[in-house]
């Protein structure tokens, strides 16, 4: 969580209950103006649910919504300035492409030749320029999304909310929208809270991450962090590939951990703000791209595990084996297969013990 | 209900549709039903409502069932096929509804009855049209343009992309049609089938001139007003009318609950509809064709006994009929008629929309009952309509009060719900993601609903005016208490000259009546082409 | 209005013109005829004002009897209600109640008129011309006044009767229920129609009050009737478009029918019923002097006179001639129709009917 001195946007132990469930429970975190934030999730953690309180499309049930400062739970949704970009883009099927664009403007009652203007200038910055008269059935997808874009950004808002906004995208679509999306949001240094479920997405976007589950937020931090020092094992496994591997503390020496795992120990820096005990049961994470895989009997840093590649796959960019150590399937990821020699049969995987993380869940 | 606290605009909006509602749908009726006279629990317990209602129930269960049907066939047939004729079709389907009391019916038996001009002229048959039969017939006939207004407005707006999915998946038509299009449907057929049913079961005029002594609830009632001046006894089977609408309502809502029905997302698509088979536009065609040869028949003998003496009798040719057909009173009448159901229908259409609005798009408890209100006048014969409003609003201090505007009040709210029903339908079709855009971008719900939501509901717009229109200006038991003689109308003159006997000055009558009408439904349409949003009704 | 009936009414008034002169200056034969006709030449100042009549005379009535009202009282204007359904203009008024808009009640027969006596809804006003009037047609207060008499007849198609039933016309009520009537007969529904009821009623008392005669000639009528109709008038063009072969309804109708040429043909059975058409004034009305006035001027002469003229109908008045070809009270023999019991069994009447066939 970051104490920084502006706070945009600040949740406060906020519930929503639908029924019986609570759809998001006691959430709680803050985002810095100008920040790129994302609420990540598999589908049902309630990220939208989220997202959608934020816009007051729903009351909390306990908790406040701030913003700058100033809460919000009882301000109607269409007066926070917190315009929202859709998962399918809801444009208007009635008006063109200026109308659906124009229309927040002719709401606030901007007058005509100031409103054209702005409608002109951020049809030009979303790459719609000329295509004003143009009805959005006539557009193709990506086209759509920028529209819906440009119609919540002409208006400046305070905050930007999108929902999924690239999910109904070609993969190659997808990422060049991204780009733009991240060029966009630096340019005009504006609040994005961003909700999706791909997590690639996340990282590549984000300044800031909340990844929830279950209603409730696992972990919130930067990318790096998530991804590197993730707190839970949903958390290490629902952002990229990884080992776990289940361990117990043996001993601790200050700011180190010996744990022990199968007939094997490890020594390994303990997370700061862990505390430990011995005989704790923990998990062992290790990215797969921070394996190596040697011949058997070959010399190599760190821990050696010896071990068989059960199968393997080409992904273009990196070669993916399942090898099998003590038992216990790892995955080991070796870039650039181009260069890199292949592997079959009994091999050596290894790991420096810096590149190892632990995870002890409460 | 807290966000009606954050938006006085839409509790304004909220707090006016439930008094105009408990003013001018609630209060009549219990007017009504509460006359005072012990004989409404007499003839409860009396029991000679068991018959009628039965029948009732019988002929509810064949007529909407055949209008459904043929109104559904109608409706695939202008909206998805490219049959030939649509714009007669479209015409001719409407007629219907401008049946002015008396003449259409008698008009069928005079071509079926047992020395009808078509039965036994051309056929040599001898067939009974009164009973039972001939009430399903002539009902299916005159109430398939409301099932089929509904249905078309609701597959209207379907969503091409959907049945081309399925037709990618391997489904062949059929299955399309049947696992994608009708299940998309089912917010106009449920509509289409209540709205039908309901009206079915209040038809006076119909099942009075051909039913014989086929008696079901709303001749009844009649018979209790006209043969003994009973209205206690008459209020209480209007209770028995409104009771199984209640029936039927329950039953819809328990079919139809809780799905999702969007197609209308905001993700617009210009895919055209996947190509109906020939074979299958060619069937539309001929059940179009059928129908429509059936209604030309019918009204056109009408046509034909205005411009003779007396049709069969004497068919020389004649004008004389239309000579004072715009002379002094019946002027006035058809003036009146044009001027309330025009303005009954503005006011209706658009009240229904943002009732209906309401209702599906709000979160405040009490809705379902708001519902039901909102669908109950049509389960009230328009004897009842009427008599509640002659009673309710005859009090002193309300004598200031002009009597056509009151007229206007009660066909405005008689005939509310078929409006009603089509927004509703409309609405559910319709993504919340498009309320929430606007409001996203600043407007607030009201300004959201008229930017945004109406536009898109032009074609239930054009269902409820059409619909109201019609039926204000055929409606006689509504107004039949309400009139003065400054305020009378079409209907009231015309059951002046059926009693006269002057069958020529009546078909003549009705023939000009139809005709203006005609007119000005056809000008209302050019009005308002220009203004009618994509994805609107394309029928 | 239309031309059939301007033709029409110059056929009768030639007819009565032509029946006059003939008659010369014959007296007719009925003792206490007296010829007083009230006139507008009261000794107080002229009437004015405006009164709304709720009228169920004919459309082809109206314009011209109200015409000659307003000749005769100039200062009097008439807000007209014509709704040809005497049932509905007395559920109207009983509606009104709490506010009473209309003035007058006139046309229909009494048993609409009586209940709304009955109920408080009627001024009472027993006008100098009813002196005229025989007992028998009028309420005993003023509640309501009798000025014309419908008598029930029996409508035949000419071709279909000659074809179908040897051209035999019922000479009694009970020449119908000859087999041979069987699917040819029509009927006004008795509980739709004034006249349906007055049907029943007539056997009643053809049968002295014995209702179980009476219910079972109903009973055994039902089996040779084809439809119950909900309009008298509309069971008139049945019969004149040949889809049913006869049926009871009022001479004076079937007269109109016959004048205009339609292949029909009027019979009157013996022991028939008729009607008496009423007329009367509403309470809280706001211009009495000008309801009073109406009511003084349907009673005369003059105005049944042109009753009779203008749709065949009889009058209460010994004076007043019956339309030609048209029945009168005293050329046909008459049941001893008990009005006032008639109009108090009406329901209960009905109820047994609708048992008895099964209704």
């Amino acid at each position: 969580m970051r104490s920084s001195s502006d706070v945009h946007l600040r949740v406060d132990h906020v519930t929503k209950r639908f029924g019986e469930t609570a759809a998001v429970n006691d959430v709680s975190f803050e985002i810095p103006r100008g920040s790129f934030a994302t609420l990540l999730g598999p589908s049902g953690c309630g990220k939208t649910t989220t997202l959608r309180m934020i816009a007051g499309f729903y009351d909390p049930d306990e908790g406040d919504i701030v913003l700058s400062g100033k809460r919000i739970n009882e301000l109607p949704a269409h007066k926070r300035g917190t315009a929202m970009v859709f998962q399918d883009y809801a444009l208007f099927p009635h008006m063109t492409v200026k109308g659906n664009v124009s229309y927040g403007l002719r709401v606030a009652g901007v007058a005509g030749a100031e409103r054209d203007k702005r409608v002109d200038d951020t049809l030009q910055f979303v790459g719609l320029g000329g295509l004003g008269d143009r009805w959005p059935n006539q557009l193709s997808g990506g086209q759509q999304q920028r529209v819906a874009v440009g119609r919540a950004l002409v208006l400046q808002p305070q905050i930007l909310l999108l929902d999924e906004p690239l999910s109904n995208l070609d993969a190659k679509l997808r990422v060049q929208l991204r780009w733009e999306l991240r060029a966009l949001q630096q340019r005009l240094g504006m609040t994005f809270v961003y909700v999706t479920h791909d997590q690639d997405e996340a990282l590549s976007l984000s300044d800031w991450i909340a990844v929830m589950n279950a209603g409730k937020v696992e972990q919130a931090g930067t990318p790096w962090e998530i991804y590197y020092h993730p707190r839970t094992s949903f958390l290490a496994d629902f952002v990229g590939a990884v080992n776990l591997v289940p361990g117990t503390v043996k001993e601790i020496r200050g700011e180190e951990v010996v744990v022990g795992f199968g007939q094997r120990a490890v020594t390994v820096r303990r997370p700061a703000g862990l505390t430990l005990a011995t005989g704790r049961e923990v998990h062992l994470c290790v990215r797969p791209e921070a394996l190596a895989l040697r011949p058997p009997s070959a010399d190599a840093d760190g821990v050696r595990l010896p071990g068989v590649v059960a199968r393997r796959a080409f992904l273009g960019d990196l070669m993916r084996y399942w090898v099998t150590v003590d038992g216990r399937e790892w995955i080991v990821d070796q870039p650039d297969p181009g260069a890199a020699a292949d592997f079959d049969g009994p091999v050596t995987v290894a790991v420096k013990p810096e590149r190892i993380h632990i995870i002890a869940e409460q | 209900m807290r966000s009606l606290q954050r938006e006085p605009g839409v509790l304004l909006a909220l707090l006016a549709v439930i008094a105009l509602v408990a003013i001018f749908i609630v209060y009549p009726q219990v007017r009504v039903i509460l006359t005072p006279g012990s004989s409404y629990v007499d003839f409860l317990s009396a029991g000679t409502w068991r018959t009628p209602l039965l029948n009732s129930l019988q002929v509810m269960a064949l007529s909407t069932t055949t209008a459904v049907l043929i109104g559904f066939v109608f409706a695939y047939g202008m909206v998805y096929t490219d049959m030939r004729w649509k714009p007669a079709f479209r015409l001719i389907g409407i007629l219907p509804l401008l049946s002015p009391p008396f003449v259409v019916a008698a008009s069928y038996i005079l071509l079926f009855g047992p020395r009808g001009v078509i039965t036994y002229g051309l056929f040599g048959q001898t067939i009974s049209i009164f009973g039972l039969f001939g009430i399903w017939g002539v009902q299916t006939i005159a109430f398939f343009p409301f099932a089929y207004q509904l249905i078309a407005d609701v597959l209207s707006r379907s969503d091409a992309r959907m049945e081309q999915a399925a037709r990618n998946l391997g489904a062949g038509p059929w299955t399309v049609f049947r696992t994608v299009t009708l299940p998309l449907s089912r917010p106009g057929l449920g509509a289409a089938i209540l709205t039908t049913a309901i009206y079915v079961v209040e038809d006076f005029g119909n099942p009075a001139l051909v039913g014989g002594q086929f008696t079901v609830l709303p001749t009844q009632a009649y018979g209790l007003i006209s043969g003994f001046g009973d209205l206690p006894g008459a209020a209480a089977v209007s209770t028995i009318l409104l009771s199984l609408a209640l029936v039927l309502y329950v039953a819809k809502i328990r079919l139809d609950g809780g799905q999702s029905f969007v197609t209308v997302s905001g993700r617009a698509s210009s895919m055209p509809r996947p190509p109906v088979p020939a074979w299958l536009s060619w069937v539309c065609f001929a059940v179009c064709a059928a129908l429509c040869g059936m209604i030309l028949l019918v009204y056109g003998s009408l046509v034909v006994s205005a411009f003779t003496l007396t049709f069969p009798i004497n068919t020389a040719f004649t004008t004389s009929h239309f000579e004072y057909v715009f002379s002094g009173v019946n002027g006035v009448a058809l003036r009146n008629t044009l001027v309330y159901g025009l303005s009954a229908a503005l006011f209706s259409s658009l009240f229904a929309l943002l009732a209906a609005w309401l209702v599906q798009r709000g979160q405040w408890s009490g809705r379902r009952v708001m519902d039901f209100l909102l669908i109950m006048p049509a389960a009230v014969p328009g004897l009842f309509f009427g008599i509640g409003y002659a009673t309710a609003f005859n009090e002193q201090w309300l004598d200031w009060l002009n009597r056509g505007v009151l007229i206007i009040i009660s066909m405005i709210f008689w005939n509310i719900p078929v409006g009603y029903q089509a927004a509703v339908a409309g609405l559910r079709q319709i993504d919340r993601s498009m309320d929430e855009a606007a409001t996203s971008l600043g407007a607030s719900s009201l300004r959201g609903f008229r930017d945004v939501l109406l536009p898109m509901l032009g074609g239930s717009l054009r269902v409820g005016f059409v619909t109201t229109f019609v039926r204000a200006v055929t409606t006689l038991s509504v107004v039949i208490f309400l009139f003065t003689p400054g305020t009378t109308v079409a209907t009231i003159r015309i059951f002046q000259l059926v009693n006269d006997l002057d069958w020529g000055g009546a078909t003549a009558f009705t023939v000009i009546d139809i005709g203006l009408a005609i007119v000005a439904l056809s000008v209302m349409a050019i009005i308002t082409r220009g203004r009618i949003a994509l994805g609107a009704s394309r029928a | 209005m239309t031309p059939v009936l301007d033709r029409r009414t110059f056929l009768k008034g030639l007819g009565v013109v032509t029946v006059a002169a003939a008659c010369g200056g014959a007296a007719t034969p009925s003792p206490t005829a007296t010829t007083a006709v009230a006139t507008a030449s009261p000794t107080a100042a002229p009437v004015t004002g405006t009164i709304s009549v709720y009228s169920a005379l004919n459309q082809s009535t109206n314009d011209q009897f109200f015409a000659a009202f307003k000749a005769a009282y100039p200062g009097v204007s008439i807000d007209l209600l014509p709704l040809a359904a005497a049932g509905e203009l007395q559920t109207r008024i009983t509606a009104e109640k709490a506010s009473p808009k209309a003035d007058i009640f006139i046309g229909g027969s009494s048993e609409f008129h009586d209940p709304l006596g009955k109920a408080g809804l009627l001024e009472a006003y027993i006008s100098p011309n009813a002196k005229d009037i025989a007992a028998q047609f009028k309420e005993a207060t003023g509640l309501w006044t009798g000025w014309y008499t419908g008598i029930f007849g029996f409508i035949s198609n000419n071709d279909r009767l000659t074809k179908e039933l040897a051209g035999k016309k019922p000479a009694t009520w009970d020449d119908l229920l000859d087999p041979a009537w069987k699917g040819k007969l029509i009927l006004p529904s008795p509980t739709l129609t004034g006249g349906g009821y007055i049907f029943i009623a007539t056997q009643i008392f053809r049968f002295n009050k014995d209702e179980a005669k009476a219910m079972d000639f109903m009973k055994k009528l039902h089996a040779n009737i084809a439809q119950y109709i909900p309009t008298s008038p509309g069971a008139l063009t049945l019969i004149d478009q040949g889809q049913f072969v006869g049926c009871p309804n009022w001479s004076h109708d079937i007269l109109t029918e016959k004048s205009k040429g339609n292949p029909v043909d009027l019979t009157v059975p013996t022991d028939t019923g008729f009607e008496v058409g009423a007329i009367s004034i509403v309470k809280g009305t706001k211009n009495l002097a000008a309801a009073k006035a109406l009511v003084d001027w349907s009673i005369t002469k003059e105005a049944g006179d042109l009753n009779v003229k203008l749709s065949n109908r009889g009058s209460t008045r010994t004076d007043v001639a019956a339309a030609p070809g048209s029945p009168s009270l005293t050329s046909v023999k008459l049941v001893n129709y008990d009005r006032q019991w008639a109009t108090d069994n009406k329901a209960r009447l009905l109820k047994d009917w609708q048992t008895a066939v099964g209704l």
